[in-house]
This record gives C-alpha cells, sequence and structure tokens, in this order.
C-alpha cells in the first residue's frame, strides 16, 4: 500500500515538473501546424464574380406626370394590394397593349412586380400572377401565347421608393417591353 | 451589490436579445468563462466576437470584462479564481492572421487545452474566434456548436433592379460579396460542406437556375423556366432539390434530380404554390400556398395528392423552414396594409399539433434552421433598423447582430 502511494506520489509529481518547465508557445506557430483545415475552409478564399453588365435596366424612376415605366409604347398595369386580377380601370391599357403587340413582329416581354410588402418566394409567385393575367388578358384579345414571354421580378425593381400609398400603387405593376 | 446587476444589465443589453426567449434558463449549469486577451495590440471587436460565441453556445457564461494579461503565464489574478475557465489569447494580424488560444482550469490555473491557428488573410479573423470556441467546446465535451463556424448566405438588392450574393460569417462582421452586379437571387447551399449554392440568374428572358462553387467561382446551369425559378431546399443526401418553377406561367413545386436533371411536379394548384421544404424522412414536403386565399403553410407526401394545413392562426404565413419534424414558420399577426406590420417566428412540429412563438415583438422574417436543427436565424426589422437573430432552441440562448443598409432578399446558412 506505502509503495503503491509513493509511485502515485512521484507520478504526480513528475507530471508537475513537466507543467513548470513546460515550454513557452510559439505564437507564430510552424507553418501548417495547427492549420484549420476542417469545417468551414477559412484559409482558403473565395470567389467574387462580376456581372454588373447584367441585370434589369429599364427601372430608372419616372417622373410622376409622365409616369409609366413600360417602353416601346406600351402602357403599365397596376393591381390592387396582394391582389392579380385586372381592374376594370386597366382593361384600356389592354386594348392599346394588345394593338401594339398585333403591330409588331418582335417577342413581347411581360414583367410582373410587386411592392415591398412581401418576402421572398411569395411575392414573385404573386408578380408572377400579375404578369400571367396580362398575358392571359392579351392572348383573349386573339394574340397568340407564343408571342410573349413572362417573368416576375417580385420586389427586386420598384420605379418609387417613398413610403406612401401612391409609391406602393406604382410598384404593384405589370411592365410591358419589346424584347430587341 | 446594486453595482453589480447593474454592469450585468449592461452588459445583456450589448446582444439586445429578444423579450421572447428566457435568457437566464439554466445559468447555474453553464460554465463560468472568463476572457484574457494577451495580444500586444489588443482587439475589442475580437473580444466581443469570442463573448458572443460562448453565449449562443449555451454551453457557458462568459465574463464580460476585457482583461488583460500574459498568454505565457499560468498565473491567474484571484478574480478569476472564482470561474471554472480562464480563456488567454493572443491575436497577431502583422502577417496574416495569428491567434494562439490557452483554456485554463480557474481554479489551479493548469492548462486544458491550446490551440495555434493560422490564416494567410486578416478579414477572415472572425471565423478564428468561432473555431477556437468550437474547438474548447468540444473539447470540454459540450453539445455541439459546430454551425458557429459556417458561411451565411445572402441576396440583398443594391439599386432597382440589381442585386449582389454575399457570404458572411454568422455575427455579420464578415462579409464579401460573391456575385456582384445583375440580378441575382434566393441563393441555397447545395452542399453541406458549403463548397456550392444554388442561386437563380434574372439577368435574361427566362431565369437560370445555377450551381456555383465559391471556391473557383464555376458554375453549372441546371434548369431554367419561364417566369420564375427557385431552389428552395436541398435534400439531405443532396441528390435532389425542391423548385418553386413556373414552367407554363404557372407557380408549383417540382423536384429536380440533381444527377440527371429530370423534374417531377409535386404540387398542382391553379394558384400561388412555392417555398417547398422536405419534411420528416425526406417522403413528403410543407409549403407556401394561396389556396386559402391567403399565404399559409401546407403538408403533402411527394407522392400523394392529398394536402392538409399545417397552421390556423395568422393573416399572412407566407415563410416556412423544415429540420426532420420541426417547422418554423413566419405569420403576420397585425392587419396593417402598408407600413409595419407584426411578424412573429413560430415553432411546430410534424408529430403533434403543439405550436410555439418564437419572437414577440417586431417584424421577424426569413426563418432558417440551422444544419443540426438546433438553432434558428431570422431577420428582425424594428423601426429603421434590422438585425439578425439566432435561437438556439437547445439552450434557449438567443442573440441580435445588427445588419445595415440595403434590403435583404433572401438568406441561407
Amino acid at each position: 500500500m506505502i509503495k503503491k502511494s509513493m509511485i502515485t506520489m512521484l507520478a504526480l509529481s513528475t507530471l508537475i515538473m513537466t507543467a513548470c518547465t513546460q515550454k513557452a508557445p510559439d505564437l507564430g506557430g510552424e507553418e501548417g501546424k495547427n492549420n484549420i483545415s476542417d469545417s468551414v475552409d477559412i484559409a482558403n478564399d473565395t470567389v467574387t464574380i462580376d456581372e454588373n453588365k447584367y441585370g434589369n435596366e429599364n427601372t430608372d424612376t419616372v417622373s410622376e406626370s409622365k409616369y409609366n415605366s413600360s417602353s416601346d409604347g406600351f402602357q403599365s398595369i397596376y393591381f390592387d394590394f396582394g391582389d392579380y386580377s385586372i381592374s376594370s380601370e386597366m382593361e384600356n391599357h389592354i386594348t392599346s397593349n394588345t394593338n401594339i403587340v398585333n403591330s409588331e413582329s418582335n417577342t413581347i416581354k411581360i414583367e410582373g412586380n410587386c411592392d415591398e410588402f412581401g418576402t421572398d418566394e411569395y411575392n414573385y409567385a404573386l408578380g408572377l400572377k400579375r404578369a400571367k393575367s396580362v398575358k392571359d388578358a392579351i392572348a383573349a384579345q386573339g394574340v397568340s401565347e407564343s408571342k410573349m414571354v413572362i417573368i416576375s421580378y417580385g420586389e427586386s425593381s420598384p420605379t418609387c421608393s417613398s413610403p406612401t400609398d401612391s409609391c406602393y400603387e406604382k410598384n404593384r405593376r405589370v411592365d410591358l417591353r419589346l424584347v430587341k | 451589490m446594486k453595482y453589480v446587476l447593474l454592469v450585468l444589465v449592461l452588459s445583456l443589453n450589448l446582444f439586445a436579445v429578444d423579450a421572447a426567449v428566457k435568457i437566464e434558463k439554466d445559468v447555474e449549469n453553464r460554465a463560468r468563462i472568463a476572457i484574457v486577451d494577451a495580444s500586444t495590440v489588443q482587439n475589442n471587436a475580437f473580444f466581443k466576437i469570442l463573448q458572443s460565441d460562448f453565449k449562443i453556445s449555451g454551453n457557458f457564461k462568459a465574463d464580460t470584462t476585457h482583461h488583460k494579461g500574459d498568454i505565457n503565464s499560468n498565473y491567474l489574478i484571484p478574480a478569476l479564481k472564482s470561474k471554472e475557465y480562464v480563456l488567454k489569447y493572443a491575436l497577431s494580424q502583422n502577417t496574416g492572421t495569428k491567434l494562439l488560444v490557452r483554456l485554463l482550469r480557474a481554479s489551479n490555473g493548469a492548462e486544458v487545452f491550446k490551440k495555434n491557428y493560422t490564416i494567410p488573410s486578416k478579414n477572415k479573423t472572425p471565423f478564428l474566434a468561432h473555431k477556437a470556441v468550437s474547438d474548447i467546446n468540444k473539447a470540454l465535451k459540450y453539445p455541439d456548436i459546430s454551425w458557429i463556424n459556417r458561411y451565411v448566405i445572402y441576396a440583398r438588392y443594391t439599386t432597382p433592379g440589381k442585386s449582389e450574393i454575399v457570404l458572411a460569417d454568422y455575427t455579420f462582421n464578415y462579409k464579401k460579396s460573391i456575385i456582384k452586379g445583375g440580378l441575382n437571387l434566393f441563393p441555397k447551399w447545395a452542399d453541406k460542406d458549403q463548397k456550392s449554392f444554388y442561386y437563380s440568374a434574372y439577368n435574361g428572358l427566362r431565369p437560370i437556375l445555377y450551381k456555383m462553387n465559391i471556391y473557383t467561382g464555376r458554375k453549372v446551369k441546371m434548369a431554367t423556366s419561364e417566369g420564375m425559378l427557385v431552389c428552395s431546399d436541398v435534400r439531405k443526401d443532396e441528390k435532389k432539390i425542391l423548385l418553386t418553377m413556373a414552367p407554363t406561367g404557372q407557380t408549383d413545386i417540382y423536384e429536380l434530380d440533381v444527377a440527371s436533371k429530370s423534374k417531377r411536379r409535386v404540387t398542382k394548384f391553379n394558384g400561388i404554390d412555392v417555398s417547398g421544404k422536405y419534411l420528416d424522412d425526406d417522403s413528403s414536403i410543407v409549403f407556401v400556398s394561396d389556396r386559402l386565399g391567403y399565404a399559409n403553410i401546407f403538408k403533402k407526401g411527394l407522392s400523394a395528392s392529398s394536402v392538409s394545413q399545417v397552421v390556423y392562426h395568422g393573416r399572412n404565413n407566407n415563410a416556412v423552414d423544415t429540420h426532420g419534424s420541426k417547422i418554423v414558420y413566419a405569420s403576420r399577426e397585425s392587419q396593417n396594409t402598408f407600413g409595419a406590420n407584426t411578424f412573429n417566428i413560430y415553432l411546430a412540429s410534424s408529430k403533434n399539433s403543439k405550436t410555439r412563438p418564437l419572437t414577440t415583438t417586431g417584424t421577424n422574417q426569413f426563418p432558417t434552421l440551422s444544419v443540426d436543427g438546433n438553432v434558428i436565424l431570422y431577420i428582425k426589422h424594428r423601426g429603421n433598423s434590422s438585425s439578425v437573430g439566432y435561437i438556439n432552441l437547445t439552450s434557449q440562448q438567443s442573440l441580435l447582430f445588427p445588419i445595415s443598409g440595403r434590403k435583404m432578399q433572401s438568406i441561407d446558412w
């Protein structure tokens, strides 16, 4: 028993001595030793891709008096909050837009947009429903669906950024333009 | 005692904790730790990141005092003896970034853990703090918190019609644009190792879904669709993904086989079906639909036709995420057509009908579960400020980090 205790004591004192004479840590570290390699790869740098040549360029803010964010003679169609049905006030715009479609040989791009009061995927789907409503309304007047392409820009392309109801109305819209 | 309480209250305010989460749960069960900065040039930001890391782990109660000391000495001032652990660290940023950490047992100064970290750049320094804390946490055999090492990826609008996709650490102290310019949206990690991500490019007549490697920039076209196209979720084995797309102008949920690129339609509804997320063993999904006239959460089997409602409250439940049987969603609880609305985050389960709120104030959106399903990331808007928030469901700890500027479009981590 005494022998056992002595051995334990000896082992403990050796451990303590080792701790006391521990070599001072080297802050510089050996190259590669203890570097991070697991989990997130911290050391490796990630790329940056510049795609500034792309993007929807047709979203410059337009003055209130000449408000229309469509181009090529088309009239934008506006919608109620959270809605994707075409109101009776917008039917003249549909007729006018159909006349332009009939006089053009180019494909027509129909862009659905939303105000900022939505998030994520749902807002893009709402924008698309608006674009599809306009496409269907024009197709109902005899235009071939193959002549029209729809896309939703969700809340990404506001034409107005003031926190007012009239501004939000301008963003709940469908714009039309020729594909050139 | 009054002063001690005052200091404690002020320190808690540093992180503007969400009111709904019980902060002081199991305080006695957390290891008390002091942090001693032994750097030649003290760095308060780095110290705060270490503090945040220890706090959100739920396993440590970190001292808020920025102590100074010597990295090599095992001597501890008497005030630190009341802690269980003392972390000594030395950060050097002369060439690249070097971090040495030593964890000492406070009672006797014995070294419990020591590690040296070296990276060539300075801008990724926050990741060194995260890695060191998660390593210490692991060494002490506490529940895993390796999620703090992960990248957050998000898209934000820059100007009308343009966006950028950004990588960040979970505290948003590190941020780097990975795709600038164009209209690139809905980033979603493609693999657990965060080597690649899916995103939608809205730069032509039709949106295109790409998969891009973050280190090489190599991108692969995965799918295209008229109207809209989003990768909403990636199956655990990464072999299949859920898409929201509209090949005929009608938004529905599809499942894409990553290898063959073949697709099958999962929902068929003449309205809006979006945001499909795998549920349970990946044989069923939850998704957002307007089939009741407003955005709400529904569930269906991947091969079944029947659809069941998941959420029975709220006026607009338009965002959802899942992990196993856990379901988190954002619910609008006020009726303002315009202006600020109260959105709260709720936690539900596919196993039972229990639902519990996780937030109670402000506009809380984009709820996203961590890879281990234990932590929820969300974006909180309050007044004119926005923050990224984290709620640790296991430890009931929460943190908010302010994020500035441009409007966030979508986020994943």
